[in-house]
């Protein structure tokens, strides 16, 4: 008989989804999961509050937990890191070392859920000094310090009195190599502006775009609030440079509707740094033979109508691992690979009703 | 070296040994770095009752391209005051703050109602309270009112002259001493002005021989002050609002009739507020369904374009009604502008714009009005037709201005009815 197990590859939240909808299901997976502990990117970069709802990203990430670790047909391995692989749709032998220990892990089909890595805005150029000055920051940064509580400057510790973001750091950039649009930015952008305000509230907060692209509801419950209530100052034209002037920075660029250049004077800038393949993601295409595009994601083979089959029959790949994508799309995306696993692995053995 | 604001000349129309700069020679004048973002200047303005919506501007600029001043150079529009106010530009002591008709059109695109109707008069207040920045031609209005009842300076007294001097014969309800079925609210200029009182005389004559049941408030009645509301004179307004009321409240009468559309729209929508709920109706919507009572003795052949007052047609709805009284008349032809009915342009004389020609003038390249003027005689009419009284006088300069003369006549719509009539 076939073997009857999926294996899913990646404990965040495209994965836990997988895994509680397979053992729901009736069927069992095994999670392989590298670190110590599950929740993914969202855990392990310290999220603060999820985007777009502002809910605690920790007690988000326990829900979707929670019902995977206690489920009987879920079988979890930690600190597991997968290096091999053969076999096909039915019959995959898939090889891994967990901490050190050589293990077999036999699997019908396989769902890849190894997402994302924030972009480094040091990596190919220094525009804006990244390294250089402890005021710029990024989406990151911002985001464990707001876990923390304790939104202040780098360099000096004070609580600012201006900020600023400068958007599409890393994306929507031919040079770069990233001509895409890496989706949630702007969201999360315009989420963290918020919780600036809220909890340092003299502090001014610009965002300096070339578009914002605040799609479907992320409009009206971000964006507008942002602007309308937390009087977030939204200013058209990105900048190109920050210059350290004093113990301020300056930040050059373009007013675009005024058509006037700007030198506006920050205490800390945050660069809304994109998403790029995970090392985990270019690993596990390699490993499979799944097709990447020319970015480094897996991708999937069926364009809108089908966002998770591979050019691998049984291997499917969910989420940011598959190219920019938020919450919500990965979370739908692990409900359609569940299924799409399920059907292919009935397929082969015929369950009698 | 520190750029002295004061010092910076702003203008539209620059002109050195006889040439003109271009606005992008003129930008050079301004600062050209933005050094900062004084937002305080916004939480400021937008902290006003009835201005937060100018904090909503995300910077589509729909609004820009249907604002009549912008239209005219006046380098204006709800988009370009949110950028303004954004960068630290304090719109109480800006002249923008008086560019604004509350025409309206603005509102009517604009995605994320920004409501400029709201927010002029709202931060016209705070100026007029601070006393900061009112053009001086507005300030007088205001006093006019103040003191005369009337914006025009005229006499109290005298509000009923016209009755007398046109030879119309119009029930006064202090002498008739009856019910009626209509209160005819007449209003300033169609009290006052010469242009006016043609107009009020012939639709009273229009009121006798279709035998309404009506009277007027003659020397009891006082401006409405909607205009003057919009301009910033809230206290103004209350005040003369309470007393009106006060004044309907001796008469019995079913409702009341308005020619000016600034009347309709504060009897209708504000008039509520303070206590005077009256069913109100433009002469225009309460001619529309007599017309075919009326018998016509003369063939008008005129081509007739018509203006849609804003304060009619976009503010309160009515765009059927004058064009049915002007297609019922013998003769006439439509024809329409291009900018008609819910996109019609402004005529430049709403929210105090009125009394802010001399202001506009140094702010604009060319009137509203003659914009206006020059769109109804590409048409090809002969006659522009109106039916707010602030236009007749404005659209006639205009008509003037633009070399026009002798090509358009300008005509109340109820004076066109009259003369048909015979």
């Amino acid at each position: 008989m076939a073997n009857q197990k999926i294996l899913i590859i990646g404990g965040g939240p495209g994965g836990l989804e997988v895994a509680r909808g397979i053992a729901e299901l009736g069927y069992e997976a095994v999670l392989v999961e590298k670190r110590d502990r599950l929740g993914g990117t969202p855990d392990e970069a310290s999220y603060a509050a999820l985007t777009p709802d502002l809910r605690p990203a920790e007690e988000a990430l326990n829900e979707m937990i929670e019902p995977v670790v206690n489920h009987p047909n879920v079988e979890i391995m930690y600190n597991t890191l997968v290096h091999d692989a053969e076999g096909e749709l039915g019959n995959f032998r898939v090889k891994a070392l967990q901490l050190g220990k050589e293990v077999e892990i036999e699997a019908a089909a396989v769902i890849v859920c190894t997402g994302f890595t924030h972009f480094d805005p040091g990596r190919e150029t220094q525009k804006y000094g990244y390294y250089e000055h402890d005021d710029v920051i990024t989406l990151v940064d911002c985001e464990k310090m707001l876990k923390a509580g304790n939104f202040v400057r780098p360099s000096n510790g004070e609580k600012p009195k201006r900020v600023c973001f400068i958007q599409c750091v890393g994306s929507r950039d031919r040079q770069i190599g990233n001509e895409y649009c890496s989706k949630v930015c702007c969201g999360i952008a315009s989420k963290q502006a918020i919780e600036i305000r809220q909890h340092v509230p003299d502090c001014k907060v610009y965002i300096f775009y070339i578009d914002m692209r605040m799609y479907g509801y992320w409009e009206n419950e971000i964006y507008w609030p942002a602007q309308e209530k937390y009087k977030v100052n939204y200013i058209k034209g990105i900048a190109t440079e920050i210059l350290k002037k004093g113990d301020r920075l300056l930040v050059k660029g373009e007013d675009t509707t005024l058509r006037r250049p700007m030198e506006v004077p920050m205490d800390m800038v945050i660069l809304s740094v994109g998403m790029e393949p995970s090392g985990g993601t270019k690993e596990m295409a390699k490993i499979f033979g799944l097709n990447q595009n020319k970015y480094g994601f897996i991708e999937t083979t069926g364009g809108p109508l089908d966002t998770v089959s591979t050019n691998v029959p049984g291997v499917f790949a969910v989420g940011a691992c598959t190219g920019p994508a938020d919450l919500e799309d990965t979370v739908s995306m692990a409900g359609l690979a569940a299924m799409k696993a399920i059907s292919a692995m009935r397929k082969l053995a015929p369950v009698s009703a | 070296m520190p750029v002295d604001k004061n010092q910076i000349v702003e203008k539209e129309k620059v002109v050195v040994d006889g040439i003109e700069l271009t606005a992008e020679w003129n930008r050079m004048f301004e600062q050209r770095v933005v050094a900062d973002y004084d937002d305080s200047v916004l939480d400021r303005i937008t902290s006003i009752a009835g201005a937060e919506s100018l904090g909503w501007c995300y910077q589509c600029g729909q609004c820009v391209p249907v604002c009549p001043v912008d239209t005219v150079g006046g380098e204006y529009g709800p988009r370009k005051v949110y950028r303004k106010v954004q960068q630290g530009i304090d719109l109480l002591t800006d002249p923008d703050l008086w560019k604004c008709t509350t025409c309206a059109n603005c509102l009517r695109v604009c995605p994320k109602a920004v409501n400029m109707i709201e927010i002029m008069p709202a931060v016209r207040e705070e100026a007029v309270m601070e006393g900061e920045g009112v053009p001086e031609e507005l300030q007088e209005a205001f006093e006019n009112t103040f003191e005369y009842g009337n914006p025009l300076g005229e006499s109290q007294r005298k509000r009923a002259d016209w009755v007398k001097e046109t030879g119309a014969e119009v029930p006064i309800l202090k002498e008739i001493k009856k019910p009626v079925d209509v209160l005819w609210f007449v209003e300033c200029y169609p009290a006052y002005h010469a242009r006016g009182k043609e107009a009020s005389a012939a639709l009273a004559h229009i009121m006798n021989t279709l035998g309404v049941d009506y009277g007027i408030l003659g020397t009891e009645e006082k401006c409405s002050c909607d205009s003057q509301r919009l301009a910033g004179e809230t206290g103004l307004f209350e005040e003369f609002a309470e007393e009106n009321i006060k004044t309907f409240g001796k008469y019995k009468f079913n409702k009341i009739l308005v020619t000016d559309p600034h009347a309709l729209n504060a009897l209708r929508k504000e008039y509520p507020k303070y206590g005077g709920e009256y069913e109100v109706v433009h002469y225009t919507t309460f001619l529309a369904p007599l017309m075919k009572k009326l018998e016509f003795k003369n063939k008008l052949d005129y081509k007739v374009t018509f203006h849609d007052p804003c304060y009619l047609g976009r503010h309160n709805g009515e765009f059927e009604a004058p064009r049915q009284c002007i297609e019922a008349l013998p003769g006439v032809e439509l024809i329409e502008m291009w900018r008609c009915k819910a996109n019609s342009y402004c005529c430049g004389g709403g929210g105090g714009g009125m009394w802010l020609d001399g202001f506009m003038a140094d702010h604009v390249q060319e009137r509203l009005s003659e914009n206006r003027v020059k769109e109804a005689i590409e048409t090809g009419a002969d006659v522009l037709a109106v039916c707010c009284p602030y236009e007749v006088s404005r659209f006639e300069d205009a008509v003037k201005s633009t070399g026009n003369e002798g090509k358009l006549l300008v005509k109340d719509i109820a004076e066109l009815i009259r003369e048909a009539m015979g």
